[in-house]
């Protein structure tokens, strides 16, 4: 008998068949690394930093994907582990305010369209419109504001160095 | 017979479309056998962030186009960018590939914002909230008919309370 895929699952392989996450994949702005249902780790390539990683990865945790927004920590994926906080990436203004290990005890990002982050903040709808989890777009719209941040001029590195 | 990925944009579509073919393609045949339904006579195609548009008759394999390319059909030689900043305003022709980041790259320079400034400003489209990723390509943010894009360079808040 057929092993029954859930819908969350089957949506989230449709997103990643897209062209969008492909095209990603191919300009090498993310790299899909693995998924073990509901978590899913994926890389985002980073800009140049002096003793900086070139890229990071996230374990994206996607229940009830893609009407529920995902979250996402970053992610040692050789230890498959949390990354220790040391190793996050930070900036001058923007960065710090978003990977900020004291939050939830690093579990996610201090952003809205991080489903952890948006509970009790329903004033980042307003004054975030252009932050927030878009269903038809899914796993799409995180990875973009994540690849424009780690691309940004406020991202100097990692917190350790 | 080696084949080439290229992921096809139409004017003013958000999601590309993935085509494998061969090297020694034209781009005639590429447009053959692509999905796309918008009108073929007047398009010009533009690989990448080029300046130049491509013959229909050029074959892929001279064309500069490498695996995961992006092909651009446009029915504009140009994109005519307005960007506002305060009571500024300067305006600038893209080639239809150019992508959203280069254009905030430009409008920092002209605006001569300094380091800090820059950082903590993003490109809004104007009269509304969208602020599309630094990898959009700028046609894809036309208006049906349309070759012109209007920006607002607006402070990018910090995501706080």
């Amino acid at each position: 008998m057929d092993q029954i895929v859930p819908p969350s699952l089957r949506a989230f392989e449709e997103h990643r068949a897209k062209a969008d996450f492909r095209l990603g994949e191919a300009e090498g702005r993310w790299l899909h690394l693995a998924t073990s249902w509901p978590w899913s780790v994926i890389e985002v390539t980073a800009a140049n930093r002096p003793n900086a990683p070139p890229r990071y990865a996230f374990r994206f945790e996607l229940s009830g994907y893609a009407a529920v927004a995902a979250t996402a920590q970053p992610w040692d994926a050789g230890a498959n582990a949390p990354l220790q906080h040391r190793s996050w990436p930070t900036g001058k203004a923007i960065i710090p305010s978003i990977f900020r290990p004291e939050w939830k005890g690093g579990s996610c990002l201090y952003w809205p369209v991080d489903r952890l982050s948006i509970e009790g903040h329903d004033h980042w709808r307003h004054q975030h419109p252009s932050r927030l989890w878009q269903s038809r777009r899914g796993i799409i719209c995180y990875l973009e504001q994540l690849h424009d941040l780690l691309y940004s001029s406020d991202y100097s590195g990692v917190r350790g160095s | 017979m080696s084949n080439i990925v290229l992921f096809v944009q139409e004017h003013g579509a958000a999601d590309a479309e993935e085509l494998e073919i061969a090297l020694s393609a034209t781009f005639a045949e590429l447009l053959a056998a692509s999905k796309g339904q918008g009108p073929r006579e007047e398009t010009l195609i533009f690989v990448d962030e080029a300046e130049e548009p491509v013959g229909v008759e050029i074959c892929i394999e001279h064309s500069g186009a490498k695996h995961g390319s992006r092909v651009h059909l446009s029915r504009c030689r140009h994109v005519e960018v307005t960007v506002y900043y305060q009571d500024k305003t300067e305006k600038h022709r893209f080639p239809p590939g150019a992508k959203v980041h280069r254009v905030k790259h430009w409008a920092v320079h002209k605006f001569k914002l300094a380091d800090t400034d820059a950082t903590e400003h993003v490109l809004q489209i104007c009269g509304g909230s969208d602020r599309p990723s630094g990898g959009t390509p700028l046609h894809a943010l036309l208006a049906p008919g349309s070759c012109a894009l209007c920006f607002d360079l607006v402070p990018d808040k910090r995501v706080e309370g």
